[in-house]
């Protein structure tokens, strides 16, 4: 479960003090499919890097089943990242260098498993993300939404406790943005994998099953609905 | 494994940059190998000029005689060589040991005169030990008393040919001018300048009688087995003659040259450095570059757990392959220079001809292949630049992942 507790997060442009989050005070569950939503500038990305450790709030706390991160090494936040967390960018962010099946398998690079084990566990996320035949292409050689694919594979394929995606169909066509949410609202019910979104597409939203509607880094709505579209 | 893998594969992201990289790496290098070819091969030559024409490997004095290189007093010398020849001979490590009577003189063609040092040898033992029998290009070498060896290079100087006759004029022990006439026997091509400048070579019987020193012998030259142990057999052979003679090894009797040698690295391995200093900012530059452009990349390595030494590992790999890739290269371009040094060599003859140098050699300097170095060559620029490399990736350590992905 993660609660933040009044998280606050100022940023500093020049002399000017900008305040991303201004308490935040909410509580996502395992297993939720929750969308973070609001126009650019409301603080959705500065929320989920903090969720994700990748940032650190100014005040208040985040608790990750019940451990307070900010009081982690990043040493320690490394260590959480590398076993816990699984990332989406809206950018995809594949290593260009490598092929899809290498680009999923660079998490597990850090995780000691046995060779035939991680393959297994490769071959059989990159079926289930529809990348089975593509597993030897490199990202420039793939679709956007094919990448992005390969992109929730290699979050998943670690078994995160969440999948947390920064304006994922936000580089996508709606047909393609569909096939990814389905994709990942599939894959939350099956691995029962928290996955948190931040995004301003109304798409994503209609798939979500709550909504956290952000404004100037308040929580101004968040409502939920018992099951999106399929 | 897997970060090497990556980073080989990040090399080749940039096929042209890495080439040019690379290349300027092996530029370094080559020139440093060709460098040190150069100066092997001058050593050696230097070496081997002294050690098979002039001093062999021992020579022994009479105490207090070898005071500094070119005096050749004629009131501190080995009365009694037959001693000394007596007393060593049976010293395991030996090859051979021969007399020689050193002495200042002039030679007149009748016409002009000239300074030269004279050298009086034992004809057939001197051909034992060293290789001044085998160098006579024309006429013959020693045979009887009157004969005389000289230089090519001091028979163009003063026209004198196989056949024609020469005076050789010297203060004898005595402070008395003495003068002999001889016939050129032989003309020698040594390639050490002093043979073939400045000497004129007759048989030791002649010079002790010309010089009034009877038995009397100026030097006795020992020619080792093994030439890479001297200091044992020096010890031996000091301690077997006794101490009114004294035993020194090549090595120290050419202490100047070996100085020489000394400055010329130093000078070398400079050059050297300003050339692998270039190439370093060449490699700096690439990864620099590399970082730069890969800020999104790290931050999703970052994102993903991996900590800063394995992202740093991961271009030190990267910044390693392009300078292997260069000193793989670079090797290879100074051992085919070093090859054809080594084979045909550069000729300075037209640089540097009728200057006096105190180098013993001439000036077509044949290359000497160090392939010891060579692996050393190779490493160091490895390691040059997985250091250099360490600087533009610290760049890539201090971003916050956060950072790191906002960066396009």
């Amino acid at each position: 479960m993660i609660e933040t507790i009044d998280l606050h997060k100022d940023y500093r442009i020049g002399k000017v003090l900008f305040p991303a989050l201004r308490g935040i005070d909410m509580k996502i569950e395992d297993g939720e499919f929750t969308a973070i939503a609001g126009p650019s500038g409301s603080g959705k990305t500065t929320l989920l890097n903090i969720i994700g450790c990748l940032d650190v709030p100014t005040r208040g706390k985040i608790l990750i089943d019940g451990t307070n991160i900010n009081e982690l090494s990043s040493r320690r936040k490394a260590e959480l990242r590398k076993t816990q967390i699984g990332f989406v960018f809206q950018t995809f962010n594949l290593i260009p260098v490598l092929t899809a099946y290498e680009n999923v398998e660079l998490p597990l690079v850090l995780l000691n498993l046995e060779p035939d084990k991680k393959k297994e566990r490769i071959v059989a996320i990159l079926e289930e993300v529809g990348l089975g035949e593509f597993i030897g292409r490199r990202p420039n050689e793939m679709s956007g939404g094919q990448q992005q694919r390969v992109a929730i594979a290699r979050a998943l394929v670690k078994e995160p406790t969440m999948v947390l995606a920064d304006e994922p169909t936000a580089n996508l066509d709606s047909t393609t943005a569909k096939e990814i949410l389905a994709l990942m609202q599939e894959l939350n019910e099956k691995h029962g994998t928290t996955f948190i979104f931040s995004t301003h597409d109304q798409l994503v939203m209609d798939y979500s099953r709550r909504t956290i509607n952000l404004r100037d880094g308040r929580i101004v709505e968040d409502k939920r609905k018992p099951k999106g579209p399929r | 494994m897997k970060l090497l893998n990556i980073a080989w594969r990040n090399v080749f992201r940039h096929t042209r940059r890495t080439i040019i990289t690379a290349a300027a790496i092996s530029v370094g290098l080559s020139s440093m190998i060709f460098m040190n070819t150069m100066m092997n091969g001058a050593d050696k030559m230097a070496s081997r000029n002294i050690i098979d024409f002039e001093t062999s490997h021992l020579e022994v004095f009479a105490k207090d005689y070898y005071r500094e290189e070119g005096v050749f007093p004629l009131d501190t010398i080995i009365e009694n060589p037959r001693y000394i020849a007596d007393g060593i001979k049976d010293i395991p490590g030996i090859k051979g040991i021969t007399p020689r009577v050193k002495f200042q003189a002039s030679i007149s063609n009748g016409i002009d005169e000239l300074p030269v040092l004279g050298m009086g040898i034992d004809i057939e033992n001197d051909r034992r030990i060293f290789e001044t029998g085998n160098s006579v290009v024309a006429g013959r070498y020693l045979q009887n008393s009157g004969d005389v060896l000289i230089g090519t290079d001091l028979a163009n100087d003063m026209s004198l040919e196989v056949g024609s006759y020469i005076t050789i004029i010297t203060k004898d022990r005595n402070g008395t001018y003495n003068a002999f006439d001889l016939e050129v026997a032989g003309l020698l091509n040594t390639g050490h300048p002093l043979f073939d400048r400045n000497m004129a070579v007759i048989p030791i019987a002649q010079a002790q009688e010309l010089l009034a020193i009877e038995e009397g012998v100026t030097e006795m030259c020992i020619r080792a087995i093994d030439e890479e142990t001297l200091g044992p057999l020096k010890e031996k052979v000091s301690e077997e003659i006794g101490a009114q003679y004294e035993v020194f090894t090549w090595k120290e009797m050419n202490a100047a040259i070996f100085e020489i040698s000394g400055f010329k690295r130093a000078g070398q391995f400079m050059i050297g450095l300003v050339v692998v200093i270039i190439a370093a900012v060449g490699i700096i530059n690439t990864m620099l570059m590399a970082v730069m452009e890969r800020i999104p990349e790290i931050g999703t390595l970052k994102a993903m757990g991996f900590t800063n030494s394995r992202i740093v590992r991961m271009f030190i790999y990267e910044g390693g392959i392009i300078g292997a890739f260069g000193s793989a290269l670079g090797c290879l371009i100074g051992l085919l220079i070093s090859i054809y040094l080594v084979h045909v060599g550069l000729d300075f003859s037209g640089l540097f001809e009728n200057v006096d140098i105190v180098y013993p050699m001439k000036f077509i300097i044949k290359g000497e292949i160090d392939y010891v170095n060579m692996l050393y060559v190779f490493l160091f620029g490895i390691l040059v630049s997985v250091i250099v490399t360490l600087w533009p990736v610290r760049k890539a350590t201090k971003l916050e992942p956060v950072d790191a992905l906002r960066h396009v």
